[in-house]
Parts: C-alpha cells; sequence; structure tokens
C-alpha cells in the first residue's frame, strides 16, 4: 500500500487547515469546532462499537459523562491534581464499560440497545439524585484546564485528541483485530466457528470504545468548566447516533463528516432552535431512504459518476449495484 | 479403545430441546485419515450432532472426544483451535466482507502472518475458481460460490485436523459439486485431513467414503461401508417408511 495515494494527501491536508484555521475564525467558531471534535470522538468510537462491531450500545454518552465527574469530582472532593484525575477518569470508565460488555456478552439487538440504554439512565440519575455529592441537576464545576476561557487551547486539545482517537481506530480496524471485529458483526456464529475468540473481542471493543468515550468526557469537563446530568441525556445518544448515520456508518471517514457537518449545520440554524431536531431527523429519514450509507455513499457515487464518464467498463461495484436494482 | 487410531469419539450423547430428544444415545468412532459419512433422513439430528460436536449446542448427556480428550463444553473457539472446521448447512460466510477478507480470518485466528495467509488464500481461491471474486463483497456471490467459498475457508486453518461438512453439496451445480470433491480428496490425501460429510447424495457418499453412519430419529441406526448399510433392513425401512 502506498503511503502517499490521494486519500493521505486530502487527509493531510485537511489536517494543516485545521491546524491553521484558528489564525482566521473568530473565538465563537473555534468554540464550535471545539465541541464539534468532542462529538468527532463520541461519534467514531461509537462506530467502532455499534457500526463496525454491531453492539447497538444506547450508553455511550454515559461513559463520557462517568468520565467527565471521575475527574472532577476527584479533584474538587480529594484535591487529586490533573494529572492523576484524567487518567482515573478514562481508567473507571474502562473498567465500568467491561463489566458492563460482560454483561451483555449474551445480549444481542434491541436487547442490547435496551440494557445500555436501561444503563445509561441509572448512571444519569445517581448523578442528578446525589446532589450533595454531585451538584445534582445544577452541576458541578470542572476546573479548567488551560486556566483560561479563551477557546484556542481548548480548540487544539481537542484536535490532538481527536486526531489520536481516529488513529487508533484505524489501526484496531487495519488490524487482525478489526477482521475479527466485523465478522462478529456480520455472523457471529461464523465467527466463532473459525477461531474468533468472540467473547475476549467483544469485550476489548466496548473498553477501548468506551475509554475513547470516557476520554473525550474528561477533558470536556475540563474545557467547559461546567459538568451536569445534561452529559447523561438520551438526547446526547441519539446526536451520536445520528452523526454517524448522516456521515456514513461503518466508515472511517464518516463519523468525523457527520459530526462536524451536523455539528456545522446546527449552528447556522442557531435560530431555529428546537425545530433545528425537525430539521435534522427529517435529513436523517432522506439520508436512510437514498444514501444508506450517508454522506460517504453520496461521495462514493459522485466519484463513480465522474469516474464513469472518462474510463466506462463497468466495475465489480456497479455489476452488483445493478443487479440489485 | 485405542485413542491413539480414534481421532473423534462420540460417547452416548443425548441431545434434548425441551422434550424433544434430537440426538438419543448417539455413539461413533471416527479414525484418523477417515472420509467418514453421516446420512439419514430429514430430522434425524445430523445437524444437532454437528452442532455438538463444534460446540455450537452444549450436550444434554454423554461426552465428545478429541484425541481423547473431552471437548464437549469447550467453546467454539477453542474447538476451531484445536483444528477441528465447519460447513454450515445454509453456508454461513461474512456477506460484507470480500471473498479474500472471508478466507483471512481462520489463518489469523490460527497465527497465521498476513503475508503467509494471503498467499494461502490465492492458491486456495485459484484452486476453487474463486481468485477473480476475490475482491467481491460474499453477498454477491451465487449460493453455489458461497458453499464454496465456506469450504475452502475452513482449508484456510493451518493445523486442519477434523473438517466437518454439513451438506456441503446441496443445491451446488454439478461443476462446483466437481471442485468440492476434488478438494476433499485432495485435503485427505495430502494433508491427512480427516472429514465427517453429511450429505443425502448417496452416490457421493458412496464415491467418497469409506465408512457411513446412519441417524433415524436420532438414533444411530447402522453403520458400515455404503454396501452393508444400504441392505440393512432398519436403514431400508428409515428411507421408505419415512
Ligand atoms: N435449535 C433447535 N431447537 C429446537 N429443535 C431443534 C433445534 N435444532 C434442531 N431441532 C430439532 O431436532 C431435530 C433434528 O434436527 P436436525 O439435527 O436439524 O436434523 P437433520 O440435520 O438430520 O435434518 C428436528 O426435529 C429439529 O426440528
Ligand atoms: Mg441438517
Amino acid at each position: 500500500m502506498k503511503i502517499f495515494n490521494l486519500k493521505n494527501i486530502g487527509l493531510l491536508v485537511l489536517l494543516i487547515v485545521a491546524v491553521f484555521l484558528p489564525v482566521v475564525i473568530s473565538d465563537y467558531w473555534r468554540f464550535v469546532l471545539t465541541i464539534a471534535f468532542f462529538y468527532t470522538i463520541m461519534a467514531a468510537s461509537w462506530n467502532l462499537l455499534g457500526g463496525y462491531t454491531g453492539q447497538f450500545s444506547l450508553g455511550h454518552h454515559t461513559f463520557a459523562m462517568i468520565g467527565a465527574y471521575t475527574s472532577t469530582l476527584l479533584m474538587q472532593k480529594a484535591g487529586a491534581p490533573f494529572w492523576v484525575s484524567i487518567p482515573a477518569g478514562i481508567l473507571l470508565t474502562m473498567i465500568i464499560s467491561s463489566l458492563l460488555g460482560v454483561m451483555c456478552l449474551r445480549i444481542h439487538g434491541i436487547y442490547l440497545a435496551l440494557i445500555t440504554w436501561a444503563f445509561a439512565e441509572v448512571v444519569r440519575n445517581y448523578f442528578r439524585l446525589h446532589y450533595a455529592f454531585t451538584g445534582g441537576d445544577r452541576g458541578i464545576d470542572s476546573p479548567l484546564i488551560f486556566g483560561t476561557m479563551k477557546p484556542t487551547p481548548y480548540y487544539y486539545l481537542f484536535l490532538g485528541i481527536a486526531v489520536l482517537a481516529i488513529v487508533l481506530i484505524a489501526v484496531i480496524m487495519r488490524s487482525k483485530i478489526g477482521y475479527y471485529l466485523r465478522s462478529i458483526r456480520d455472523d457471529p456464529i461464523a465467527a466463532r466457528s473459525m477461531g474468533v475468540d468472540i467473547v475476549r473481542y467483544k469485550i476489548f471493543v466496548f473498553m477501548v470504545a468506551s475509554g475513547l468515550a470516557g476520554m473525550a468526557g474528561v477533558f470536556y469537563g475540563h474545557s467547559i468548566g461546567l459538568i451536569s446530568p445534561v452529559m447523561g441525556d438520551f438526547n446526547e445518544m441519539a446526536m451520536i447516533i445520528i452523526f454517524v448515520v448522516i456521515g456514513g456508518m461503518r466508515t472511517q471517514a464518516g463519523p468525523i463528516v457527520g459530526a462536524i457537518s451536523v455539528r456545522y449545520l446546527m449552528e447556522l440554524l442557531r435560530a431555529q432552535s428546537e425545530f433545528r431536531i425537525v430539521i435534522l431527523t427529517a435529513i436523517v429519514i432522506l439520508i436512510m431512504r437514498f444514501f444508506n450509507g450517508g454522506l460517504m455513499e453520496l461521495f462514493r457515487r459522485l466519484k463513480k459518476w465522474i469516474r464513469r464518464d472518462r474510463e466506462g467498463p463497468v466495475s465489480a461495484y456497479q455489476e452488483l449495484e445493478q443487479k440489485q436494482g | 479403545m485405542d485413542d491413539r487410531s480414534n481421532l473423534l469419539e462420540v460417547k452416548n450423547v443425548v441431545k434434548m430441546f425441551g422434550g424433544l430428544r434430537a440426538n438419543d444415545n448417539i455413539s461413533l468412532q471416527v479414525e484418523k485419515g477417515e472420509i467418514r459419512g453421516l446420512i439419514g433422513p430429514n430430522g434425524s439430528g445430523k445437524t444437532t450432532l454437528i452442532n455438538l460436536i463444534t460446540g455450537i449446542y452444549e450436550v444434554t448427556e454423554g461426552s465428545i472426544h478429541y484425541y481423547g480428550r473431552r471437548i464437549d463444553g469447550l467453546q467454539s473457539n477453542v474447538i476451531a483451535s484445536m483444528g477441528i472446521m465447519r460447513t454450515f448447512q445454509v453456508a454461513r460466510v461474512w456477506r460484507d466482507m470480500t471473498v479474500l477478507e472471508n478466507m483471512l480470518i481462520p489463518a489469523f485466528t490460527q497465527g497465521l502472518s498476513r503475508r503467509e495467509a494471503k498467499s494461502r488464500a490465492e492458491e486456495l481461491l485459484d484452486f476453487a475458481l474463486l481468485i477473480r471474486l476475490k475482491d467481491k463483497q460474499a453477498k454477491s456471490l451465487s449460493g453455489g460460490q458461497n458453499m464454496l467459498l465456506q469450504i475452502v475457508r475452513g482449508f484456510m486453518h493451518k493445523d486442519l485436523k477434523l473438517y466437518v461438512m454439513d451438506e456441503p453439496f446441496a443445491g451446488v451445480h454439478q461443476s462446483i459439486k466437481g471442485i468440492i470433491i476434488e478438494s476433499i480428496k485432495m485435503m485427505n490425501q495430502g494433508k491427512d485431513v480427516t472429514f465427517l460429510i453429511v450429505s443425502h447424495e448417496m452416490s457421493t457418499v458412496k464415491a467418497l467414503c469409506n465408512k457411513v453412519t446412519v441417524l433415524c430419529k436420532g438414533e444411530r441406526i447402522a453403520e458400515g461401508t455404503m454396501e452393508e448399510v444400504a441392505n440393512d433392513p432398519q436403514v431400508i425401512d428409515a428411507y421408505l417408511g419415512g
């Protein structure tokens, strides 16, 4: 495989643009993009779990919440420094998620969704109700990691960890483990019979995906300065799924494209307030109907359409598509 | 009994589904290097027995031994890693993965490197005349091609000892059937792989298998060469009496 193919050059250009973008945009948009990067991590890690592996968890947002609260509470209640509280927050999400992963081993599809949703509600209500400890619905102040409200350092922090998360997921999906995860979603019985230790990889993927969500959550708290049970609202989970579906489930760029473009769209529609969710839902329905593979599918078709003009011969993919109508 | 010659030993196995005895006190031994046929009318418990051997189901009573070691109760993937591969009556390939990717997984799980796995896969796909489809998703293949892919996928295991096949010839085109028979013979003679093959095709079973075991209504009713069992009154009764 070539390192300097068109795709990698494109990625590099995008990264350079992202690095220099803050120079030309306002503080407001830097903040918007920081949040978009947070959701990029959430969407990409959920895609690993729910997309590639087929573990349709509805508790992914909760791990961001657990990470954020753990780190913040360790600092506020126990006086821990950042370098202790941040790893501790990530570690705890990984431990809890592997326990949840073990519980969900024999559960599939809608039942897995229900169990993880119930887990999410239990955690959210715990943080709401134990207000003496957690600040309840009002939330709790989270120490700012850079000690300032200026958005630029947080922009780079989230750009950095988003790139880290995306690279980690790409490495996993290209490794043998990536093959195993896809085989588990596709046909777990065949996977087991062909020697895939599905117990091990199901727990592994829960742990990695939730660990990434935990990491995003920890830094989110320390960037925003206030965390509250809103982080655990089901709306958050729905948004993550919307990002992935609009961008393209089971593609590597899909969650990134989805999270950033939809967050951007939501900012443009800010004046519409509650009506935004209606518009988004309509878009999701349109995409599900016409571009099952999301925006990435749209790009692929466009690319194919441009190539067809130039090249002519029908590719295997087109053949297949025509057969299926 | 001598453990060395008995690759697989099924001892008094019972499998209950609720009140139904799908396998009723079945015993059988398969020797190393055999190509054993497993026949019987529909619903006689053949697939159930395969699922017990490969750890998809748990036995209700009895035990299953492989090289003298008890394997019932082990996870399917552990059983696979011991050198037992299988195919399914309705082909189970990973539909959203390419033909080549389908081939790589059993090699990866058994510790083959990417390079080794790929060259072995291409060799086998070439043999199976699937090589030009290697980058197509498995869901775009015909039923027969899927069956063939499923079969050669099992050959990717680097220490394959026992291959259990559930109706590998059902519904496949004559030419594909030929390739499947050829591959079975090749792996049996060249690599000393033992086979346990469920099939309805008496002529194929007769040509391929040294010995057949006959199941009926969950019980083992006969065993021997094809000629022997074909003349067994119980077997004739089972097939004619329904
Ligand atoms: N998972 C299952 N649950 C309940 N009954 C089953 C199950 N699998 C098989 N059976 C029943 O067990 C009997 C044997 O089935 P099977 O092993 O599939 O037969 P064969 O492969 O010889 O046609 C049948 O009566 C079938 O209906
Ligand atoms: Mg059957």
